[in-house]
């Protein structure tokens, strides 16, 4: 079972939160401020920990920069209200692994933790060509192929798929698409992502084939996992 | 107006120290003047007594009384001074009756008092004749003494007169500038105590006490301005997000009362999300406002922006059956922050699809000259009513036709505090038709 630990002090959101992993099948733990997470933290082994940056009478940041100093390098995704670039900036340079700016859905918290989670558990390896089902894109010869077939694709796809591919099996929500693949961070409305990720799809799933894309109602996509 | 805050004041404190070193000048200018003269005058008398000297000592002794008589009848008696001494000293001839003792033969010049047989005083010197006798020549120097007391008079008097003036022209300098700085400081209590309307006095002499006043009360302008712009977006939020709450709470309301629908829950959401939304954009906004300005900035070419969101946007402009393209070529390179730039243009590219609609046209290209490179977004859309030109780049409005689509409608709001962050300058243009958002940037130099 994969423990996470949530450090949130709202009681509402943190509720929501823990039904969204439970859901999910996680097993959350809750504290509602910063020293009652860090000892948690401290005594008990975590898969991964999500992080306010804002709690009452402490800053998110030290508890973050304390588990660091004590040698604990478990997944840490941060949240704030705060959305701009430096804070996000200074959040990720204190060690944490992801930034979720506030509000957000519950289900864009999941589709983020199990994106570190696997991050940590299978780093990215040097791959030269990367596959999925029978879809082939090989990194090198900037080609992709399905079922041998040869695909065309502008720049911005061939890093959309890559993405998508590297990510495979995991929800992958709209924001978190624009943020790695374009690298913005400001809010790109519902359709701009959708569009992108409908052109890339018409090209790779054509005609009677297994689908590779699946559409995640209210959250985003999924790319189909082997 | 007390005596102690005048001596405190930096004008008297200027006059003052203005009248020591006039004061100081003076002197030397004077004591320059009167060495100069005193020399000079010394100088000649020293000549004409070495000459008197020689031509009498060139006569042959048994005539030198006569002549010593001659000399000093031919002058002036109160002016000419002549003894002719034996050894011993013994008078021989002449008016010096008595030769001094500090007068050495064919030593330097000595000045005497004035005696019984001579009124003035006089300057003497004396020589050695071939025969052993001591010839002494002496003139009246009383004119240059008088000088010297005239000068050294003048020097004390003029001194005295001049710090006087100046402390008197330091206390009359002061006053203005005292009673100007009182009612100055007067305007500033007021402010402070919450008068935001009241404005420092302006002599209208354009003199340092002016430019200040003129600054504090341009900077009070914009603390006014900024003021009244944050009630009105306060009031514009307060609007904004209760008509969204309302919704939800009848919503909710209706719910309590019959039994759950999932179509109708969902709604409750939906109407909640939207305020949440308009919260972030808020926040981003407030974030944009206090962020450090220039921290981040580097420099930019505009091309390679305007392409990226070309290419970012033109899916979703085809998917809405919008034309979207870059017209012309050309580069322009500006100070800006990237990342920022490429939203708050996304913001106006995003707006412009969205409102020209199906069949609709946007164009992105650069304008303007090198000093001021222009980004000009222009849609063949409905535009924007007149009035609310203005009204759509404050902060937190939602025009009225955002107010029946999906977002937080804070796009514009967002671009311009991204562009007011840059110093950009962001202008709504009508196009006719359609509307053109034209963003000019500075370049830095």
């Amino acid at each position: 079972m994969t423990r996470i630990l949530v450090i949130e002090d709202d009681a509402e959101t943190a509720q929501e939160i823990a039904a969204c992993l439970m859901a999910s099948g996680f097993e959350p733990e809750h504290r509602a401020d910063g020293p009652g997470g860090l000892d948690a933290a401290l005594a008990e082994p975590f898969d991964a920990i999500t992080l306010d940056r804002m709690l009452p009478g402490c800053d998110g940041l030290e508890v973050l920069k304390a588990l660091r100093d004590a040698g604990l390098d478990v997944p840490v995704l941060m949240v704030s209200a705060l959305s701009d670039v430096d804070d996000r900036v200074t959040g990720l340079r204190a060690g944490g692994d992801d930034y979720l700016v506030k509000p957000f859905a519950p289900t864009e918290l999941v589709a983020r933790l199990e994106v570190i989670l696997r991050r940590r558990r299978h780093p990215a390896t040097p791959e030269v060509v990367l596959k999925v089902a029978d879809l082939e894109l090989d990194l090198l010869k900037h080609e992709a192929r399905r079922d041998g077939r040869r695909i065309d694709l502008l720049p911005m796809e061939f890093k959309l798929l890559e993405f998508m591919m590297r990510n495979a099996g995991q929800t992958l929500s709209r924001r978190m698409i624009f943020e790695s693949v374009w690298e913005y961070y400001f809010d790109p409305g519902t359709n701009l992502i959708d569009v992108h990720v409908g052109r890339l799809r018409r090209k790779i799933d054509v005609g009677d084939v297994q689908p590779l894309f699946r559409t995640e109602r209210g959250v985003g996509y999924t790319f189909r996992a082997l | 107006m007390r005596f102690r805050e005048l001596l405190r004041t930096s004008t008297f404190r200027l006059s003052v120290l203005y009248g020591l070193v006039f004061t100081v000048g003076a002197i030397a200018l004077l004591g320059l003047v009167y060495l100069q003269s005193a020399v000079y005058l010394t100088r000649r008398v020293d000549r004409i007594l070495a000459a008197e000297a020689a031509s009498l000592a060139a006569a042959p002794p048994a005539q030198l009384s006569r002549r010593i008589d001659e000399a000093i009848s031919l002058g002036d008696a109160r002016n000419n001074l002549i003894g002719l001494f034996a050894p011993g000293p013994a008078h021989i001839a002449g008016n010096l009756l008595r030769l001094p003792p500090t007068l050495q033969p064919d030593g330097p010049p000595i000045e005497i008092p004035p005696s019984p047989t001579f009124a003035a005083s006089a300057r003497l010197i004396a020589r050695k004749l071939p025969d052993g006798d001591v010839l002494a020549v002496g003139r009246d120097v009383n004119q240059l003494r008088e000088m010297r007391t005239i000068i050294a008079s003048a020097l004390l008097g003029s001194g005295l007169v001049i710090i006087l003036v100046g402390i008197a022209c330091g206390v009359a300098l002061s006053l203005g500038p005292l009673r100007r700085l009182q009612a100055l400081r007067a305007a500033c209590e007021d402010i402070a105590a919450g008068d935001l309307t009241r404005r420092m006095p302006v002599s209208g002499r354009d003199d340092e006490l002016d430019m200040f006043a003129g600054t504090v009360n341009h900077m009070m302008g914009e603390v006014e301005r900024l003021l009244v712009e944050v009630k009105a977006s306060t009031d514009t939020i307060a609007h904004d997000l209760r008509t969204p709450l309302t919704r939800a709470r009848a919503q909710l309301h209706r719910l309590r009362q019959t039994p759950a629908d999932a179509g109708e829950v969902a709604r409750v959401i939906a109407e909640l999300d939207t305020v949440l939304e308009r919260f972030r954009a808020i926040m981003r906004i407030s974030e944009l406002e206090t962020r450090e300005r220039r921290a981040g900035f580097s420099r930019v070419g505009l091309a390679g922006v305007l392409s990226e969101i070309v290419e970012l946007y033109e899916p979703l402009a085809e998917a809405g059956g919008v034309k979207l393209s870059r017209l012309g070529d050309g580069d322009a390179v500006v100070e800006a922050d990237a990342k920022l730039l490429f939203e708050a243009v996304s913001n106006l590219v995003d707006n412009a699809i969205k409102f020209c609609g199906e069949g609709g046209e946007v164009s992105l290209r650069l304008a303007g000259d090198g000093a001021h490179p222009q980004i000009v977004v222009q849609d063949n859309g409905p535009g924007i009513p007149a009035v609310e030109k203005s009204a759509v780049l404050q902060r937190f409005y939602r025009g009225e036709r955002d107010r029946a689509t999906p977002g937080s409608g804070l796009g514009l709001s967002i671009a311009s505090a991204i562009l007011r962050l840059h110093r950009f300058e962001l202008e709504l243009r009508d196009a006719n038709p359609g509307l053109a958002a034209v963003v000019t940037c500075r370049v830095s130099r």
